[in-house]
């Protein structure tokens, strides 16, 4: 009987790691003879020199080919926000904190980018606990939660598995406790991890206009409720092409063309 | 005050034409007189023209129609003056207007007929020709002039100069007043010297202006003459001029753009020549002549906006920049001066202090600011210090950084930026070594000076793409789906193997020896006389059910022989066989004869089939 579960585990895990490295794709890049990292070394060199526009030029061509690596995201963050281009490296950098939520390097510039443009939108204030939890899972990177996730979820089916097939009374109680234990904190990693998806697939938008005025609805006929500036984050609720529907973290939601922000 | 002079000259103009006139001839008939001071005159001089009305009543007078002048314009006036008079009682009034007119061209000009208006009527004065000559021409002393003025205080101190070139001979109005300017194209802010010069050839007793001048357009500094005007003597034309500099002054454009210098009237109190020698042994006969500066006009060009560093201070000239401290070794908490100086060619009185970076180890006080202005070679120069303390924080070698100070050189025409070199200030610890207790630190917080981002990160190890996360793969939910099949079918295939009648039989083996155990310990609970009869058949049905259960046959039905049967095909030894045998057929033959078992008998019973069940349990193949 044992048998029979082990190597399902075993192979799963296999499996997991093995698809972990074919989702990152070196290897499909690898073609191009290492040309994206000679790019970052443009690019590098370029910011060095204070030609921030042409550091801008090398990282976006990267992301051209598809390579979403959170440092290329961060560099062309600092270049837009050398260049002035508050509302763009402030995309940037949220774009590089998805990938990689634990970086405090992105975190801290994002903070300083965030504390020069103008809009000052007030967050609602949480609790001393829950904001630690909160901000604790944001920091956790993606991937190795998921895989932590996979083997304690793996492991307390394993545990299961293994008490429906026992008979002996005291195994059978050792494998309940096992896999009671192991079952919570598969849970409680499984909640952070949706907690993390929601997060992650979360429809927010940065506006990159230096001023955007949010209407009443989606049309240019409908009243202006108020008015953001370049570098503001907010929530995607709705779409109605060309019209995108807003909401701030205070409440306030209204309509904006959908060309004046752009999607992190 | 000039006009209060001036009516007063008049008033004593007036008075002649009016005793001359004949009273009988004055009574109704109103007069129109026009009178000039001279008829031949020098270009850019002024003429004076008095307009005198005589009539009766002078209620109703208009001004002069002075529109119809060509050759001249009114440069000054009108000043005017009434006066009244009863004679045999008869009134006689009379106005005069006085204007002074500057010739718009050279050579025979004339100040056509002008009408006055008086009570409804128009009166016409005569026509004037007047001989304008052109600048430098020598000329001939004009005509007995009209009046003689009064004593003309000027603004400045009476300058005497010794003598005029050619004694007594020099026409009294030989005089010019011409304005100097350098340079005639300036950058705004940058300095204009303008300088106005009078030549004469006469003996010049008074000097002053006509009014004061204003330079609209203009930052102005006054250039101190000497209390003594110094005279030079110049040849014009091969003759000698004496010059005298009257009025200097420092112009700072103050925004760009074409801008005009005024002309500026002055009066000058001259000599005269007089024919009657008793005048001129008794008084000092002299004239008042009034010359007036031509316009000028210069260029005031905007600062270049290209190459204007970003620390631009202003400042608009040629500067040097000293900074020092007062001493370059200190203690900590010990103040140390250190002054910021600037000066130069130029003005300083707008520029703030040079910036100097935020200090990490020094405290820094607000500084005081001292600055002067003088003038060297008639440039204006300013000098402009700023007094900081600064008290030392830390021990060490602390640097001041560098002070820069960017102003624009007109001369140039570029921005220049002067740099202080870093000054080395070596802080020695506290003064307090010698004490045996330990110093007390004034701590302060590590400062953030400035804040900027963090710098670029490394591609160590290359790069990946990193947009798709585990989570979002298919797969991921495949594989979470894999184990929970796995328990499912476990399970299932638990279930099922259980559920089976050879399932049923093997758990009925197996529950064989406790079923008997437990009929065991219920027969030891009654094992009393009074429930003699529940001990023996509870030992009985544990015996035949433990055999029933091992054979899968129901327990209740089991006779001796068939129990005999079943042990002996299963390969049971003989003695276990009927050891059986006997402990049944003691329990059957007890029940049904309670009374002769006692309690031993009974423990006898139990302990053969304790012994029994466990012969068989252990002969009995599983």
């Amino acid at each position: 009987m044992r048998r029979r579960r082990g190597p399902g585990a075993g192979s799963g895990a296999a499996l997991l790691m093995a698809m972990w490295l074919a989702a990152s794709p070196p290897l499909a890049t690898a073609a191009r003879a290492g040309a994206p990292e000679d790019l970052f070394e443009k690019g590098n060199t370029a910011f060095e020199a204070g030609q921030y526009e042409e550091a801008a030029a090398s990282y976006e061509k990267i992301l051209g080919y598809g390579l979403h690596d959170p440092r290329v995201l961060y560099n062309l963050g600092n270049a837009y926000f050398k260049l002035g281009r508050l509302g763009d490296s402030i995309l940037q950098y949220e774009r590089a904190l998805r990938l990689s939520p634990g970086d405090r390097e992105t975190r801290d510039n994002l903070d300083l980018a965030r504390g020069q443009i103008r809009d000052r939108v007030t967050e609602p204030d949480l609790q001393y606990p829950i904001r630690v939890v909160k901000e604790s899972i944001e920091r956790l990177p993606p991937d190795p939660l998921a895989i932590a996730f996979f083997f304690l979820y793996t492991g307390t089916a394993g545990l299961l598995g293994g008490l429906i097939v026992s008979r002996s009374w005291v195994r059978r109680r050792l494998l309940g406790y096992g896999a009671l234990l192991a079952g919570l904190l598969a849970l409680t990693a499984g909640a952070a991890l949706l907690y993390k998806m929601r997060q992650m697939s979360a429809e927010v938008a940065i506006v990159l206009q230096d001023k955007v005025d949010v209407r009443s609805g989606p049309g240019e006929e409908n009243t202006i409720l108020f008015t953001v500036h370049e570098g503001t984050r907010m929530e995607l609720r709705n779409r109605l092409e060309p019209w995108m529907q807003v909401s701030l973290p205070n409440g306030l939601s209204g309509w904006v063309p959908a060309s004046a922000v752009e999607k992190v | 005050m000039i006009g209060r002079r001036w009516r007063a000259v008049l008033a004593v103009l007036a008075l002649l034409p009016l005793a001359a006139a004949p009273l009988s001839r004055a009574q109704d008939q109103v007069r129109v007189r026009a009178q000039v001071d001279r008829t031949e005159m020098g270009e850019g001089e002024d003429l004076r023209l008095t307009i005198e009305i005589i009539g009766p009543s002078l209620d109703r007078v208009g001004p002069p129609d002075m529109s119809v002048l060509d050759d001249f314009v009114v440069s000054g006036g009108p000043s005017v003056s009434t006066r009244f008079q009863w004679i045999n009682g008869v009134s006689t009034s009379s106005k005069t207007y006085t204007y002074s007119l500057t010739p718009t061209r050279t050579g025979k000009s004339t100040i056509p007929s002008l009408g006055v208006l008086v009570a409804g009527s128009t009166y016409r004065t005569q026509s004037i020709d007047i001989g304008v000559l052109p600048r430098g021409a020598v000329r001939s002393p004009f005509g007995s002039p009209p009046a003689r003025p009064g004593r003309p205080a000027g603004p400045r101190s009476p300058a005497s100069p010794p003598g005029t070139p050619r004694g007594g001979s020099a026409p009294p109005a030989a005089l010019r007043v011409r304005t100097e300017v350098d340079p005639r194209t300036a950058y705004v802010g940058q300095q204009i010297t303008l300088k106005v010069v009078l030549s004469t050839q006469t003996e010049v007793l008074n000097i002053g202006y006509q009014e004061t001048p204003t330079f609209p357009g203009f930052w102005t500094e006054e250039i101190k003459l000497p209390d003594q005007l110094e005279v030079r003597r110049v040849p014009i034309d091969g003759e000698m001029w004496s010059e005298i500099t009257l009025m200097k002054r420092a112009l700072f454009p103050t925004s760009a753009g074409p801008l005009t210098v005024p002309p500026i009237g002055w009066q000058i109190q001259v000599r005269r020549r007089s024919s009657d020698p008793l005048e001129s042994f008794f008084f000092t006969p002299t004239e008042t002549v009034t010359r007036r500066t031509d316009p000028v006009t210069v260029t005031a060009l905007p600062l270049p906006v290209a190459g204007r560093p970003a620390g631009f201070s202003g400042a608009v000239g040629e500067f040097s920049l000293q900074v020092t401290a007062d001493r370059t070794s200190s203690r900590v908490n010990d103040a140390v001066g250190l002054k910021v100086r600037v000066a130069g060619e130029g003005s300083l009185g707008a520029v703030d202090a040079p910036a100097i970076a935020e200090l990490a180890d020094f405290k820094r006080f607000d500084p005081k600011v001292t600055s002067s202005t003088s003038l060297q070679n008639d440039r204006f120069r300013s000098e402009k210090a700023w007094d900081y303390v600064v008290i030392p924080l830390a021990p060490g070698a602390q640097m001041v950084p560098p002070v820069s100070f960017s102003y624009f050189d007109p001369k140039a025409g570029q921005y220049r930026t002067l740099t202080s070199r870093p000054l080395s200030i070596q802080v020695a610890r506290g003064d307090d070594a010698g004490s045996p207790a330990l110093p007390t630190v004034a701590q302060s917080d590590v400062r953030l000076l400035r804040r900027d981002i963090h710098y670029l990160k490394m591609a160590s190890g290359g790069l990946r793409d990193r947009s798709r996360p585990l989570f979002r793969s298919p797969l991921f939910a495949v594989l979470l789906l894999l184990p929970l099949a796995a328990d499912l079918s476990l399970w299932s295939w638990v279930r099922m193997r259980d559920t089976s009648p050879q399932a049923a039989r093997s758990r009925r083996e197996r529950r064989a020896r406790a079923a008997a155990r437990r009929r065991l310990r219920q027969a030891r609970r009654c094992m009393k006389p009074a429930t003699a009869r529940t001990f023996y058949a509870s030992v009985a049905q544990a015996m035949t059910d433990y055999v029933g259960d091992r054979f899968d046959s129901a327990g209740a039905g089991l006779t001796h022989q068939r129990i005999e049967e079943l042990l002996a095909a299963r390969g049971a030894p003989e003695d276990v066989r009927k050891a059986l045998h006997r402990c049944v057929e003691a329990c059957d033959f007890a029940r049904f004869a309670p009374a002769s078992s006692g309690e031993e008998e009974m423990r006898r019973t139990l302990r053969a089939a304790e012994e029994t069940l466990v012969g068989l349990e252990r002969t009995l193949p599983r």
